[in-house]
């Protein structure tokens, strides 16, 4: 908690800091009539932050739409010859997109690669139980997240000196956002009684989520979903779910339900009832257009279905701005 | 041709042509088998011999020609009909034992979804009996010898109580027992009125074993009984020259006969390398 | 957890039951079929039908929407089944041989479904997840209504299985003698092919394409090492696929990080290494034993014999053992020497010399008369020492 406030602080001083020049201004950066930058990101989340940081300068597309699973992910000839042709590439890092690593290395020799999670300090970064790994899911905790809009707007700077100001400027409204964001899962976990406060999801995305906000999270599938979960795993999971009496799980929108299906029906048989809560976005967001299709709107969806689902009333909240 | 269906005559074959692609196998054969025979088609290898037999069974499809059974198409009197494959046309290996081969000459009679009965398995183990296996009834095939194996084969065929058996090369690789078993039961079979028809591979037993015979190489060159048609011209049209001194040697005359008999004990020595 | 505990988890866990239940279905059918596959040659048959399936199971879902299990398998069955009528339609038309043709085929097939997998991962598909688990299956998410839709095809195909057993057993062995007892040859061999694309089938979502191919080989291969009889067979060929299915649903519930569907093929492999190895008549050390054995006894016959015409030519006398030496080196002639004075054949004299024994002249004699070898008792295998 204490370095959560020194964060908040530093946050805020460098906010204060870095808007001073433009108050003093009295006018807003320039932006861009034009499309300066051509990027592509990886998954939606890296997207979504390049896009609210690159604001008109830059156009950026996500190589995985929504449901597409970013650990499996194999470029394709095509998702080749659009890296080729981006200005910039963005991507998670940290391993998150594992069966692209080598491709990404090759490129870094030709074009300006940005892996935007790396901005997260070492000392943040959890590891994975099971293996000797990172854990990738960064975007779980929207402080931690923070991070990356740093890194995209040096990005953006060093390729386009120009308009440095203006991305200054759209980083720090979104870390404004961000920070609000922040702020409003932790009142909302608050809501949920202590000993219910467990998530129980098909594979393990959500340590930063459990980590950040002071939640219990529980996993079959381990952190990859290359791995299959086995029989011992679910028989677990199960244990966990009926000696806490926890009334729901919650499947992915990456991941096959099928796993979480077999947990429900072993729970039942065991007298336990438990519903599946809600779909949540783990590895992906939702769909293009929707509020959901931004990487506040699909993490506010997932704390008010997480939190619905464990409280057993609807969320409170005011209406979110994208 | 005559185009009479004579519904006596056990097998009568007219105008049959197989190609296999573009090549003839067997071109425009007309042969008439009669009742209560032992015929032996012979010739040199790749001659068509296996293919007017599997022709006749329907196993192979012509490019031309008809075949009847008793004035009537195969397909209609396969009861009539039993077959003799060649030994090297299974892997003996499978795992089964004697009895239940020669059972599986049963299966016609059984139609879809019956099993072998007792009456069944006592047919079975009467037909081992014709050809001497009565011993074998339970022995794994696998733990057979070649003239064991040649000798269940016939006993399956014999289980069908057919009126006519098309035999492929039953005496090649067999032992002397086993020959002169398979002999005893042609001959058991004719004496019965049954009309049997085999692919032979050995001239210089033809007059012995056999009444009549066919001549063939992709056409037919000759056929009927023995003593009149199986002659060194006829011989030498089938085989061709080469093999003229072999050829004096099986109609039992010149003194060259018997160093030819040494020499080529059983088989025409051909250029081509063994078994269609 | 011990070994005990878990086993009796089988029958009151409710994940683990269904776990093993579903594996041992699947062992049970694919093994029954894996008989007939693997004696008609046609092993790898498995491997092309549950690689075919791929694209099959993708198409299921592209145009129907759903991830039921029934529609994926349906889709996986009309892809598997129209897979092996191509199989049979290259080999009938084209000079391309048998396995050649398969492998084309489950190559074809498999890199069609892998390219309409990759599409549909770059469509914004949301429900898209999951179906590239066909590849290794995800044995630990059966619930039971996949265990009844797995009981009800898989009885079904034992069913017709034994309503067709002699037609079968007959086409498996002679096919063409089959065909002029007036059986529909073709008919029968599609049914047959068909019974095995349900099969494979059915063990797709638990053992996946990749490794589905084992279990319609290695039953029968292990089952064929113990048996010379069919049904023996085919019943041990069940019962050894449904071991390696319940045994690899237990041991992957053991620990976490073992997948059930290769651990279940991990099981049926060791079955079959020990049958391979250790059958008695065709296991691999029978086999070496039963050679070395024979070796021995040749041996020892060889030896009597030569003593037996050394002492003839020698009016009876015996013989030193030094005369013996070019027979047999080193240690051996010793322990050969021993063995048939254990017999009674020879005897020991002084001056480490050798005689026949009186029973011993009479078993050189029979050695020696035509046709000898064959009855000797010398041979525990006669027809073995004579080939």
């Amino acid at each position: 908690m204490v370095s959560k406030v020194c964060m908040t602080l530093l946050l805020a001083v460098a906010l204060f800091a870095g808007g001073l020049p433009v108050v003093n201004a009295q006018e807003a950066p320039a932006a861009c009539e034009s499309v300066v930058i051509h990027a592509i990101a990886t998954v939606g989340m890296v997207a979504d932050v390049v896009r609210n940081v690159g604001g008109s300068c830059v156009e950026v597309t996500a190589m995985m739409g929504p449901g597409v699973d970013p650990h499996l992910y194999r470029a394709s000839e095509g998702d080749v010859l659009r890296l080729l042709n981006a200005d910039i590439i963005f991507y998670s890092g940290l391993h998150l997109e594992a069966r692209l690593a080598e491709l990404f290395e090759e490129m870094t020799s030709v074009k300006t690669t940005v892996p935007v999670a790396n901005a997260i300090p070492e000392e943040n970064r959890l590891r994975d139980p099971n293996f000797d790994q990172i854990d990738p899911h960064v975007w779980m905790d929207a402080e931690l997240w923070s991070y990356t809009a740093g890194s995209t707007r040096d990005a953006l700077t060093t390729y386009d000196p120009a308009h440095a100001a203006y991305y200054s400027a759209n980083a720090d409204a979104y870390l404004e956002q961000l920070e609000e964001l922040d702020a409003y899962i932790h009142e909302q976990i608050e809501r949920i009684p202590e000993e219910q406060r467990v998530l129980v999801t098909a594979h393990d995305a959500f340590q930063y989520f459990g980590q950040g906000y002071g939640v219990e999270v529980f996993a079959p599938q381990g952190i990859t979903t290359a791995t299959e979960a086995g029989v011992n795993d679910i028989r677990r999971t199960i244990e966990l779910l009926v000696s806490r009496n926890i009334p729901a799980v919650f499947v992915e929108s990456s991941v096959p339900p099928d796993i979480l299906e077999a947990i429900v029906a072993g729970a039942e048989a065991q007298g336990q009832e438990i519903s599946i809560g809600g779909q949540l976005f783990s590895d992906a967001m939702g769909e293009d257009g929707t509020p959901e299709g931004t990487y506040i709107g699909m993490i506010r969806h997932n704390v008010d279905t997480i939190v619905a689902a464990l409280t057993g009333e609807a969320a409170v909240t005011p209406e979110a701005g994208a | 041709m005559t185009r009479q269906y004579d519904n006596t005559l056990p097998i009568q074959v007219e105008d049959l042509t197989v190609a296999y692609r573009e090549e003839p196998v067997l071109w425009d054969v007309d042969v008439q088998i009669p009742a209560s025979t032992l015929t032996a088609i012979v010739g040199p290898n790749g001659a068509g011999k296996s293919t007017l037999i599997k022709a006749i069974l329907g196993l192979i499809e012509p490019s031309a020609g008809q075949i009847l059974i008793y004035g009537k198409p195969y397909s209609e009197q396969r009861q009539q009909v039993a077959y003799v494959p060649q030994r090297g046309s299974v892997d003996w290996d499978f795992p089964t034992n004697a009895l239940d081969v020669v059972l599986m000459g049963r299966y016609g009679r059984l139609g879809w979804l019956r099993r072998p009965g007792g009456k069944d398995r006592q047919l079975a183990l009467d037909a081992l009996d014709k050809v001497g296996m009565s011993a074998f009834a339970n022995r794994q095939i696998s733990q057979l010898s070649g003239g064991q194996q040649q000798r269940v084969f016939l006993a399956r065929a014999l289980v069908q109580d057919a009126q006519i058996y098309l035999m492929d090369e039953p005496f090649q690789g067999v032992d002397a027992t086993t020959e002169r078993a398979i002999v005893e039961v042609l001959k058991a079979l004719k004496a019965a009125g049954r009309t049997v028809v085999v692919v032979h591979h050995d001239l210089e037993t033809v007059p012995e074993y056999f009444d009549r015979v066919l001549l063939l190489n992709v056409r037919l060159l000759a056929s009927g009984p023995v003593a009149q048609v199986f002659t060194p011209e006829n011989l030498k049209k089938t085989y061709g020259s080469r093999n003229e001194t072999v050829l004096h040697g099986i109609d039992g005359g010149s003194p060259s006969a018997n160093g030819a008999k040494e020499a080529n004990h059983g088989r025409v020595a051909d250029a081509q390398p063994d078994l269609h | 957890m011990d070994v005990l505990q878990t086993l009796s988890l089988i029958f009151t866990d409710y994940t683990l039951r269904n776990v093993a239940l579903g594996a041992a279905i699947l062992g049970i059918v694919s093994g029954a079929l894996s008989t007939f596959a693997v004696l008609r040659k046609q092993s790898l048959l498995g491997d092309a039908v549950s690689h075919a399936a791929l694209p099959g199971v993708v198409l299921a879902f592209i145009l129907t929407g759903l991830k039921t299990p029934l529609v994926l398998m349906v889709g996986a069955v009309i892809a598997g089944w129209i897979g092996v009528t191509l199989v049979s339609l290259i080999v009938r038309e084209t000079r391309v041989k048998y396995d050649s043709a398969l492998g084309i085929v489950l190559a074809v097939f498999f890199g069609l479904g892998m390219v309409l997998l990759t599409w549909l991962q770059g469509q914004n598909n949301a429900g898209q997840s999951g179906l590239d688990h066909f590849l290794f299956g995800r044995a630990a998410a059966i619930v039971q209504s996949d265990v009844i839709t797995m009981a009800a095809l898989g009885g079904v195909v034992l069913l017709v299985t034994a309503l067709f057993w002699k037609e079968f057993k007959i086409l498996s062995f002679d096919g063409q003698y089959a065909a002029t007892l007036g059986f529909p040859v073709r008919w029968i061999d599609t049914l047959l092919t068909t019974l095995i694309v349900v099969a494979v089938v059915l063990g797709l979502q638990m053992v996946g394409v990749v490794l589905m191919s084992a279990m319609i080989v290695a039953p029968a291969a292990a089952a064929r090492q113990w048996t010379d009889r069919l049904s023996l067979m085919l019943i041990l060929s069940s019962t050894f696929g449904a071991l390696a299915g319940v045994g690899g649903a237990v041991i992957s519930s053991l620990t976490s990080g073992l997948p059930t569907g290769p651990t279940i093929v991990l099981c049926i492999s060791a079955i079959v290494i020990v049958s391979l190895l250790f059958a008695p008549n065709r296991g691999i050390v029978w086999g070496g034993l039963r050679g070395r054995r024979n070796r021995r006894e040749l041996q020892q016959a060889m030896l009597l014999e030569k003593l037996y015409d050394a002492s003839t030519r020698n009016n009876g006398q015996s013989q030193p053992v030094e005369s013996l030496r070019f027979i047999l080196s080193g240690g051996r002639l010793e322990d050969a020497l021993g063995v048939l004075a254990g017999q009674g054949l020879i005897a020991p004299e002084t001056g480490d010399r050798w005689a026949l024994t009186p029973t011993g002249i009479e078993a050189a004699r029979s050695l020696q008369a035509p046709g000898g070898i064959r009855s000797s008792t010398l041979f525990s295998n006669p027809k073995e020492a004579a080939l």
